[in-house]
């Protein structure tokens, strides 16, 4: 048995077939992952010609390019978009392609639902982009406060398409959790200890578990919402016995958590980044794994503080108050361990690595003004001005996009297998940079100024003129900034240098492939011995006796969760097109809600239960030998 | 960089390892911890309604029958599952296929009945309460119906595994789906007896706390 032939066994086992039906039926984590990228960049792009349109309204005093309620319709669609359909599903893409690699599995634990949380993803992207069409957008906010939302002052359908999209968007992200968890609890390769993953792991199976625990509460506000609205029920009617807080609070509950579920990840491949182009294993990874985890747990015990102007007792102001500052300290812990990791080791100057130190001091910025949101007499005079716009903006960019960008270049070169153009990548870094603290640093200042966020306009005299055409600049470029990049991606496409096995001489298991990786990842699963298994002197496929090639099935060791002892071997589905016919029934059925077509929608519920039905049906065993 | 620390990998020979059929086990904990964190969202909004409402002075609390002949049917249909689940350990040679399958049978049939006399109770309380009398209705029905919900998924969930074919050497699924899904009933179970508590007992004992 050579590894000839082992190799081309697998990957004839392994490979989609580059057909019309192998393109809708795939189950690669890798063409996922690609495709959640492609997507929530897409996402990105129309969130942010919504901003641009925004800013072009605000830029000067009593213009009328939009009319008020398209501004509030565009509003909500820029902070749902951005938050829901861009912020997240950015980091599972990263996540899908890369922790199979990373932990030296074959694919995901479930690489069927892996396909399924995909579609469903883009399906309720689909569902809450009908509204534009339909000419009744959601018009609320992100966070869309009853009793505004309800049918008395929101007539039309925005507002249910607004409900049922998350509760769809829900389904995706908690299937994408599951998987996740799966993965990587069971699947890690032998000798991969829970003491010797890659951070970026920590940081995605904390994310995974805060949305088990955090989404249900959103899912159950909006069927509140929905119930309220379309059913007779009085959840937020005050006058039989109902309470508008109830919406808050359960809203909070989730949105705060999911503040770190957008961040977290982010941090994880800064964790990553940082010490890659340091040329050092990390500072402090302990320190760095707790916080991450702690991070976390605590982000469950903050909501209020969204809530301080309601009206409620010092005790519980005080309590989170203090929650929200101890948060401050684990993100701290994080950027010490960065800065110390740069400081001891040997950076190099690449574009990967000015977006990741640019992402820390943005981070730091929008931090320091967490801290002082999170005190109560300051809360209250920012509460609802351009201050937190601008304090959600510096932590959402500053540790979401930019480190999504460092990522892009760090990674992207072994999932297309070229170079990007590390002068323009340096070009785009600063002129995103640049373009966003001119954007968003006098959002401060107009925040203090009195400027109340979600307004359409605003009269002349009050000193808020200069300031929102500085920040209408700052969007601009912000957006050429990103154009940069993105026309860096297509260049380096057709044109870029070839990236070979490991361009950044990286530690971690994902570079020991080739770029892009083949179908199965590594001929020979690997073994694990260091936090830093490139780095170390150990041969992480040195497996003489063919052991480890596992060629005669779609197969990879499953580990125990805390030492990675193998224990089994776990059979990994094919390619197939069940996943997307189910998400389609799944997208009836939302689609027919919003109109109310009760019998539709349970027959389409029904459909996609018998969908799920042939999906489980136990079949012959396939094996090539 | 020789100044990674290292430790030697276990040496375990993977060729000759069993198939992993716990995965699936392990997505519905999963599963079950999220729809458990669903219904604590709902326990939650149930008292936050409440919260400063002295409601049981004056209406009289949901009546304990229904809810605890309730609670017998689906308590016992958990060990009738259990004993289910019991038949199908060990080696595939002495599985016991037949009778698991009949307990499963028992346990849909059970779940049927506990439908249809939650149906009556609704039917029973309609004139006095309904989703739309007030706050305490609308949440009153929305956690009793989503529980229903949930026995729906569960018995068709367990018809499905009933009439699957016995898998063992040539047929196989990567999953348990019979204790699987026998796991997902029990969490079915467990939350009825929350929201027995939550809803049913202490109301009364809240009711006897103003009247005495």
């Amino acid at each position: 048995m050579t590894t000839i032939s082992a190799a081309e066994r697998l990957t004839s086992l392994w490979e989609t077939p580059k057909t019309t039906r192998g393109w809708f039926a795939t189950v690669d984590h890798k063409e996922l992952g690609i495709r959640y990228l492609v997507t929530a960049v897409a996402f990105l792009v129309i969130g942010g010609l919504e901003a641009i349109l925004m800013r072009i309204q605000l830029s000067r005093s009593d213009l009328a390019v939009l009319s008020p309620e398209s501004y509030n319709q565009i509003f909500t669609m820029h902070g749902v978009t951005m938050i829901f359909w861009y912020a997240s599903p950015i980091l599972s893409g990263f996540a899908v392609y890369l922790v199979p690699l990373m932990i030296g599995a074959r694919d995901m634990a479930f690489p069927r639902l892996n396909a399924f949380t995909y579609w469903t993803y883009l399906f309720s992207g689909l569902l809450l982009y009908l509204a534009p069409f339909i000419g009744q957008s959601p018009h609320a906010g992100w966070f869309a406060y009853v009793p505004y939302t309800l049918t008395r002052y929101s007539p039309g359908l925005g507002m249910d398409i607004y409900a049922l999209s998350l509760i769809f968007l829900t389904i995706s992200t908690t299937g994408g959790a599951i998987n996740f968890i799966v993965t990587i609890l069971r699947l890690r390769a032998p000798g991969m200890a829970i003491s010797r993953m890659p951070l970026f792991l920590y940081s995605t199976l904390t994310t995974s578990f805060v949305i088990l625990f955090g989404l249900p509460a959103l899912t159950a506000a909006c069927i509140f919402l929905e119930l309220d609205r379309r059913w007779g029920t009085h959840f937020f009617h005050i006058a039989e016995g109902g309470s508008t807080l109830l919406w808050q609070q359960l809203f909070w509950f989730f949105g705060h958590p999911w503040v770190y579920v957008i961040f977290l990840p982010a941090t994880g491949m800064l964790s990553l980044i940082i010490p890659a182009f340091s040329r050092r294993p990390i500072v402090g990874y302990p320190f760095v794994a707790i916080a991450t985890v702690l991070t976390g747990v605590v982000g469950f015990g903050v909501w209020l503080h969204h809530m301080f102007t309601i009206g409620m007792s010092d005790i519980a102001m005080s309590l989170f108050s203090a929650g929200s500052m101890m948060i401050s300290v684990f993100t701290t812990i994080q950027v010490f361990a960065w800065l110390a990791t740069i400081w001891k080791g040997h950076p190099v100057a690449t574009a990967s690595m000015y977006f990741a130190v640019g992402s820390v001091m943005m981070l730091v910025i929008g931090g320091l003004s967490g801290v002082f949101t999170g005190i109560i007499p300051v809360d209250w005079q920012a509460h609802s001005t351009y201050y937190v716009v601008a304090h959600i903006h510096y932590v959402l960019i500053g540790s979401n996009v930019f480190p999504v960008f460092a990522g892009f270049y760090y990674w992207l070169p072994k999932m297309t297998g070229r170079l990007l153009d590390e002068r323009l990548g340096k070009w785009s870094f600063w002129v995103m940079f640049v373009g966003f603290n001119i954007g968003f640093f006098p959002m401060h200042i107009l925040g203090l100024l009195g400027m109340p966020r979600r307004i359409y306009s605003y009269r002349p005299g009050l000193g808020f003129d200069s300031w929102n055409m500085v920040v209408t600049i700052g969007a601009f470029a912000l957006g050429i900034g990103i154009l940069i990049s993105i026309i860096n991606l297509l260049v380096s496409l057709r044109s870029g240098v070839l990236a070979g096995r490991n361009p950044w001489n990286s530690d971690g298991l994902e570079w020991s492939s080739e770029s892009p990786p083949a179908p199965y990842g590594s001929v020979h699963i690997p073994l694990v011995a260091s936090r830093n298994p490139l780095w170390d002197d150990f041969d992480e496929e040195d497996d003489p006796d063919n052991d480890r090639v596992l060629d005669w099935g779609r197969l990879t060791p499953v580990t125990t969760a805390l030492d990675a002892n193998p224990i089994g071997l776990a059979t990994i589905p094919g390619d197939s097109l069940l996943p997307l016919i189910m998400s389609i029934a799944l997208f009836a059925f939302f689609a027919t809600m919003v109109f109310q077509m009760v019998f539709t929608a349970l027959t389409m519920l029904l459909i996609t239960f018998a969908i799920g039905c042939v999906w489980m049906w136990p079949r012959d065993v396939k094996e090539v030998m | 960089m020789s100044t990674v620390a290292q430790i030697a990998p276990p040496r375990t020979s993977l060729s000759t390892l069993p198939i992993d059929q716990r995965r699936g086990v392990y997505a519905m904990w999963s599963v079950i911890a999220t729809e458990a964190m669903l219904f604590i969202c709902m326990f939650g909004a149930y008292y936050y309604l409440g919260n400063n409402k002295d409601r049981w002075a004056q209406e009289s609390p949901p009546q304990l029958r229904f809810p605890l002949i309730l609670l017998a049917i689906l308590l016992s249909s958990s060990f009738v599952l259990h004993w289910g689940e019991r038949q199908l350990q060990g080696p595939v040679e002495s599985q016991r296929f037949g009778l698991a399958r009949i307990a499963l049978w028992i346990t849909v049939l059970l779940g049927m009945g506990f439908l249809a006399l939650q149906g009556f109770e609704y039917y029973y309380h309609w004139s006095e309460l309904a989703p739309y009398s007030d706050a305490y209705g609308s949440i009153f029905y929305t956690i009793t119906s989503l529980h229903a919900a949930h026995v729906i998924v569960g018995l068709m969930m367990m018809a499905y595994i009933g009439v699957h074919p016995r898998y063992g050497t040539t047929i196989r699924t990567p999953h348990k789906p019979y204790s699987t899904i026998a796991l997902y009933w029990h969490f079915v179970d467990v939350v009825w007896v929350f929201i027995v508590i939550f809803l049913y007992v202490i109301p009364n004992f809240q009711r006897m706390h103003h009247v005495h």
